[in-house]
């Protein structure tokens, strides 16, 4: 057990020298708390929100799998140890083994459940409209079927006569507005 | 092996004193070799892209990291509103304290001898010092996770979750690669692992010799993405989340994240350097063997090529990070750990040494044939993925736009 007094010695080295340095933070430093200071940092914008409380399941999902191979980890350890004793039979077993989690492995993968980031999206809907509107000025880029004559619809604000706007449900806030 | 000769007669007072200095160099290596990192690294990423570098503070600037520190230190430790505090408050030591002890079971050389007392130059050397080591860097996870959800603010919480699966994936490369070199020496022990490559040609004994290289690399890259530095420092991300898990730090306690994460840096280097580099083996001068010089110019070669790294490389996109880990890593090290344990079983057809080295190697042979065979199971496997994902993905727009219409 003396084996493990330098390890224990050096974390209460640490230890200490963290705590005192913390200390001598704390006695040196200003304290001088506002309520802007000690708001959470959003580049400047007051949060209106919470950080969020739910995350994409992949996290977990990657967690789950990180398990089965940490279990497969803690299983190598001994056995690499052991290994020039066990030879052969060590090795068969080992093959075994791996090969099991590796073809686990595969059917995960084959899954798509290690499949991260943007997929590329076929089709679907982006949340801003394909014409300029006074709700709002940003644009998408159109889908392929939306192009007319192969170039982008101009927006609904372009000069007429430029190009046909694209078939789409008027937005109300384009209407001339009647006067009275 | 697994046992320091310093214990031999028990504990008396010149044992307590030559073990109080040994914690306090060991200590002051590390806390030293950090604040010479980070100006090593500045000053050597400032000449790749043609520039200075700090040099104000002290000769040649080689000070600012000592200045910088001491600023830090008069800094405001405030607490943020929505903090959980005592979490808070904890997490930068639960970083430090383990990646500060890590670096004790590295062997820096040799024995000496004070006042009659032989001593490794080794704080500890342990029979479970390679599982020490993945303990440590599994523990610094802790630190990453509870700092960002501590801080009750959105930019660290997403930044540590982004830590935390990273350094889970790379994880299990890292436990497999370091498998390979204990199945090559059959100890856990460090010092054992850094006398089982000592020997005439030093450099031929290397692990990284015997391993075939192979491992080597992927072990070089999971530790990279381990330590989130460069290319892999999407928990960084100053463009998206200006800072991540410690934005929300300040004064000492963002220091010990700074400390942290140059020691992480600093005693990662010496753990290459010990499993695949030879440790402080090397050619001996005069006669004298001069282990811990060999063992510092390696861990600087080592920790020089981190820095050329940063200097070059863009950053990985998270999907890319995650495919590469998942997809080519994991797979590969599996993979090398089986073949690297097949050419070590020792041939059935009679150990006499005839025939040419290969024929006696069967079970290697067979090995590459089956690491052949699960490549292209995986191969398979990521393409019908791929596939999948897609399937799903244009069932999932179809549905959206039948809804629309």
């Amino acid at each position: 057990m003396v084996q493990y007094l330098p390890i224990l010695l050096l974390i209460v080295l640490v230890a200490l020298f963290a705590g005192g340095s913390a200390a001598g933070s704390r006695a040196l430093g200003p304290k001088r708390p506002t309520a802007a200071k000690q708001g959470p940092y959003e580049s400047g914008i007051a949060p209106r929100f919470g950080p969020a409380a739910r995350f994409p399941v992949r996290f977990y999902l990657v967690a789950m799998i990180f398990i089965i191979f940490d279990i497969e980890v803690i299983f190598l350890y001994p056995w690499a140890v052991m290994y020039h004793q066990l030879s052969t039979f060590g090795l068969a077993e080992m093959a075994a083994f791996a090969v099991v989690v590796f073809i686990a492995f595969a059917y995960l993968v084959s899954n798509g459940a290690l499949d991260w980031g943007p997929r590329q999206r076929r089709g679907g809907r982006a949340p801003v409209q394909l014409a300029r509107s006074t709700t709002s000025s940003v644009r998408r880029v159109p889908r392929p079927v939306e192009l007319v004559n192969g170039v982008a619809p101009r927006p609904l604000d372009s000069p007429p006569g430029a190009r046909p706007a694209p078939a789409e449900a008027p937005n109300p806030y384009d209407q001339p507005v009647k006067s009275a | 092996m697994g046992s320091d000769p310093l214990f031999a007669n028990g504990l008396n007072l010149a044992v307590w004193l030559i073990l109080l200095g040994k914690v306090l160099v060991i200590f002051l290596i590390v806390l030293l070799s950090v604040l010479f990192m980070v100006m090593y690294e500045r000053k050597a990423v400032a000449y790749l892209g043609v520039r200075y570098g700090p040099n104000r503070a002290g000769p040649k600037g080689w000070l600012q990291s000592l200045a910088d520190g001491t600023k830090l230190l008069f800094k405001e430790a405030f607490t943020p509103r929505n903090a959980d505090k005592a979490v808070y408050k904890a997490a930068p030591y639960l970083m430090l304290v383990p990646i500060m002890v890590a670096f004790s079971i590295v062997p820096i050389g040799g024995r000496i001898t004070i006042a009659h007392h032989t001593t490794e130059l080794q704080l500890a050397d342990p029979q479970w010092g390679i599982l020490f080591l993945l303990m440590t860097s599994g523990l610094a996870v802790y630190g990453v996770i509870l700092a960002g959800w501590a801080s009750g603010s959105k930019y660290p919480l997403l930044g540590s979750v982004r830590a935390s699966a990273q350094m889970v994936s790379y994880e299990a490369v890292l436990g497999l690669t370091t498998a390979t070199v204990v199945l090559v020496t059959g100890s856990l022990s460090t010092s054992t692992i850094v006398a089982a490559q000592s020997g005439h040609w030093s450099f031929v004994h290397w692990n990284l010799i015997h391993t075939a290289v192979i491992p080597f690399i992927l072990f070089s890259i999971a530790i990279t993405a381990e330590m989130t530095r460069a290319p892999f420092d999407l928990v960084e991300a100053e463009e998206e989340l200006s800072g991540g898990y410690n934005l929300e730090y300040s004064s000492i306690d963002f220091a010990w994240f700074y400390l942290a994460e140059y020691a992480a840096l600093v005693t990662n280097s010496a753990i290459i350097v010990t499993l695949w580099f030879g440790g402080p083996n090397g050619p001996t001068i005069d006669g004298h063997s001069v282990g811990p010089l060999w063992f510092t110019v390696k861990v600087l070669v080592v920790l020089y090529i981190f820095v050329w790294i940063r200097a070059t490389l863009p950053r990985f996109r998270y999907d890319q990070l995650m495919d590469l880990g998942w997809k080519r890593l994991i797979p590969a090290s599996l993979i090398m750990l089986m073949v690297v344990a097949g050419f070590q079983a020792t041939s059935t057809s009679g150990g006499n040494g005839a025939g040419h080295w290969l024929a006696q190697r069967e079970w290697g042979l067979a090995a590459v044939g089956g690491a052949f065979v699960l490549g292209a199971l995986l191969w398979r496997a990521i393409d019908v993925g791929r596939q999948a994902s897609e399937v799903e993905e244009a069932r999932e727009s179809r549905l959206s736009l039948e809804r629309e219409s």
